[in-house]
């Protein structure tokens, strides 16, 4: 599960995570929930929509929608097609089932962990399933349906489906939670309120926090003093030494909040460059999961 | 006067509005701000602001009520407003059980509905909820207080859209009658009710629950018919909020960072404000990495640099070869984000203001009178 504030970059760590998943020879799934599709694009592949669709080999996405989710979970329910068709395709039904609270991220969180434990001929069908989950807040009502739901339904199918799934979620030998943060004070604030979250709503097995976009170090302290009095001066070397001191600054604040986030979460850390506006090409995700097989080993179950 | 800060200037109620984390909250309280400076009696409503902007507006320990800035604050700062700043943060629980307690016919009705699950779940927890509230409270500050000035800051979304849509998307649930119609034998809901669920087969709600259980039916069957007889209050109350947004004296402020996921979504927003005609005060680019360069010219090269560097140390340690390559990205990422967000101003005919990436966060009185005056 790969989750944190809006626009940090969860779906390139999810992609890049594949990317090495399946460099291992693994065969690897990954879930957008009900998103604008960034990862298939992100490879290079075009969009999958709700149907499991190979983005390159060994490497698969798809787009899990509320709609598609209910047909499909409706249909393992009731086991019979043609009754789902009856009762589902009822007009006053879909408007019902839209609006029930929860049902939507049920529905899609069920999808996607019934992919987690699906077996094809007594083999799992994936070796592993990254899950780009949805920014925080959403992330949190997403993963806690399982458990609200065994808190409210006393029985019935929707109480078995709850049970599997929070059995699943909160076993540390098969799902793990990342964070993804950029180095910066409200994504950073944001990363520990999920974090208080995750450890007090979820109970889902933490495993990583990722630092994206963290700009380098560049200069020494000599010679970030020195920029502070050259960037008065004339071109060219005003203009140069106002973006070398802008860059030294951020690379400064980046650090504090880098260290802040990694004395409140307490997590393996997997710091990410910031790439430069010209690498953001097709191989930014090659080069994020370079970054990631450079630091120590992620504990993937 | 600059382009955004004037057309706000004219406004009796400004919404920001973008998609999380482009700077809606300082924005809000700058524009804010700025009415105070300027004589007005102005308020700030915000969802959840960074601690020590919070701690600037005096906001530490405030739930749902509204708050003056004390001098001192302004003291520290070094400024002297000519009129009033109060600040409040929402609290979208409570926001829940006054509209509760305001539409509720009697006391009892009141509690059988605060004490429900299914409410609670729905008050604090709900997509969208949060939304809801703050228009709901927007609605209350315009219609019961007498500011000059009120600017909202919107909840930090992933899609801006989700704004607008929420409040229907949870009047459509309380209100709806295919929810009645299905769950009537449950609710005992009146004859109506009662025929449509005798046309969709007691088959369908028998159906229904094999997928969702018995017992989750009851409880929302109990829940709405707590909100029964209510939902015309909660439904002409949305439908006067939306009236509201469409008068001359609101204006709505787009704001974006130059991100080309936060661009579409202020595209998409504008699209959205224009089909439904209601006013666009302007548009402000947060966070945008300033020009460094002067002219069209070429970027120096480290050799360029060393004659002003002046010593071997700093052609030894390649300073200059790192200065020049900085200034290259700088300028690569500079224009890269004009490209983008010229796309942006093309399309969306408002005032719009360039609010160049400061050097740290504003989380100060005098961050935020500096930032108004680049609006």
């Amino acid at each position: 599960m790969v989750t944190g504030k809006g626009g940090v970059g969860k779906s390139t760590v999810s992609a890049a995570l594949a990317v090495l998943a399946a460099r291992a020879g693994r065969r690897v799934l990954v879930c957008e929930v009900n998103a604008r599709e960034r990862i298939a694009p992100l490879l290079g592949a075009p969009p999958a929509g709700s149907q499991v669709r190979e983005a390159r080999p060994g490497l698969f996405t798809v787009n899990v929608t509320p709609p598609d989710a209910m047909r499909e979970y409706g249909i393992m329910v009731l086991k019979f097609r043609t009754i789902y068709d009856a009762v589902f395709e009822n007009r006053l039904v879909r408007h019902f089932l839209r609006v029930i609270p929860s049902l939507a991220e049920l529905v899609m969180l069920g999808k996607i962990l019934f992919e987690a434990k699906a077996e094809d001929r007594g083999r799992p069908r994936w070796d592993t399933v990254i899950v780009d989950a949805p920014a925080t807040g959403h992330a949190v009502q997403l993963l806690r349906v399982p458990a609200a739901l065994l808190d409210t339904v006393p029985g019935g199918p929707l109480r078995a489906d709850a049970e599997w799934m929070q059995a699943l979620l909160l076993d540390p030998a098969r799902t793990a939670l990342a964070i993804v943060t950029l180095p910066e004070e409200m994504p950073v604030n944001e990363a520990i309120d999920l974090d208080a979250q995750v450890r007090s709503v979820l109970g889902i097995p933490r495993a990583a926090l990722f630092v994206n976009a963290m700009p380098e170090a560049r200069f020494t302290h000599e010679e970030v003093a020195r920029l502070e009095g050259l960037a008065a001066t004339p071109p060219p070397l005003g203009p140069a030494a106002t973006a070398g001191r802008l860059q030294a600054l951020r690379a400064e604040q980046a650090q504090r909040y880098l260290a802040r986030a990694q004395a409140a979460l307490d997590l393996p850390t997997t710091v990410l460059p910031l790439l430069p506006v010209a690498d953001w090409g097709a191989d930014a995700i090659e080069r994020i999961a370079d970054a990631i097989a450079a630091t120590p080993p992620l504990e993937v179950p | 006067m600059t382009a955004v800060r004037e057309t706000a200037a004219s406004r009796r109620i400004v919404v920001c509005v973008g998609s999380g984390g482009v700077g809606k909250t300082t924005v809000a309280a700058a524009i804010a701000l700025d009415r105070a400076l300027a004589g007005g009696r102005a308020l700030v409503c915000t969802i959840d602001p960074a601690r020590r902007l919070a701690n600037a507006l005096g906001l530490s320990s405030l739930g749902n009520v509204e708050s003056r800035v004390p001098d001192h604050k302004f003291a520290d700062a070094g400024l002297r407003p000519k009129g009033e700043l109060h600040a409040m943060m929402l609290d979208v629980k409570r926001t829940w059980d006054d509209l509760v307690t305001r539409h509720a016919p009697d006391p009892a009705r009141r509690e059988r509905i605060l004490k429900n699950r299914l409410y609670q779940q729905m008050s604090s927890a709900l997509a969208g909820s949060q939304e809801y509230m703050a228009m709901e409270k927007l609605f209350e500050l315009a219609t019961d207080r007498d500011y000059d000035l009120i600017v909202l800051d919107t909840p930090p979304t992933a899609h801006a859209l989700d704004f607008l849509d929420a409040p229907d998307r949870i009047l459509d649930f309380l209100g709806n009658d295919a929810t009645r119609a299905l769950l009537a034998p449950a609710i005992g809901a009146g004859k109506l009710g009662l025929r449509l669920a005798q046309l969709g087969g007691g088959y369908v709600a028998k159906t229904l629950a094999r997928f969702t259980g018995q017992a989750a039916l009851s409880d929302l069957g109990d829940f709405l018919q707590g909100f029964q007889g209510m939902y015309e209050g909660f439904k002409d109350r949305a439908a006067a909020v939306h009236a509201l947004l469409s008068q001359p004296e609101v204006g709505f402020v787009l704001i974006t960072s130059p991100s080309p996921v936060s661009i579409d979504e202020a595209l998409a927003f504008h699209e959205r404000l224009h089909a439904e005609s209601m006013p666009i005060a302007g548009l402000v680019a947060n966070r945008v990495t300033p020009d460094l360069w002067p002219g069209d010219g070429p970027l120096p090269t480290p050799d360029d640099l060393e004659p002003a560097l002046g010593d071997a140390a700093a052609r030894n340690g390649g300073f200059a070869r790192r200065l020049a390559s900085t200034l290259g990205e700088h300028q690569a990422l500079a224009a890269a984000e004009r490209r983008a967000l010229g796309r942006l101003f093309e399309e969306v005919a408002a005032p719009h203001a360039i609010v160049p990436r400061l050097e740290s966060d504003v989380h100060d009185l005098r961050g935020l009178a500096r930032l108004a005056e680049r609006l």
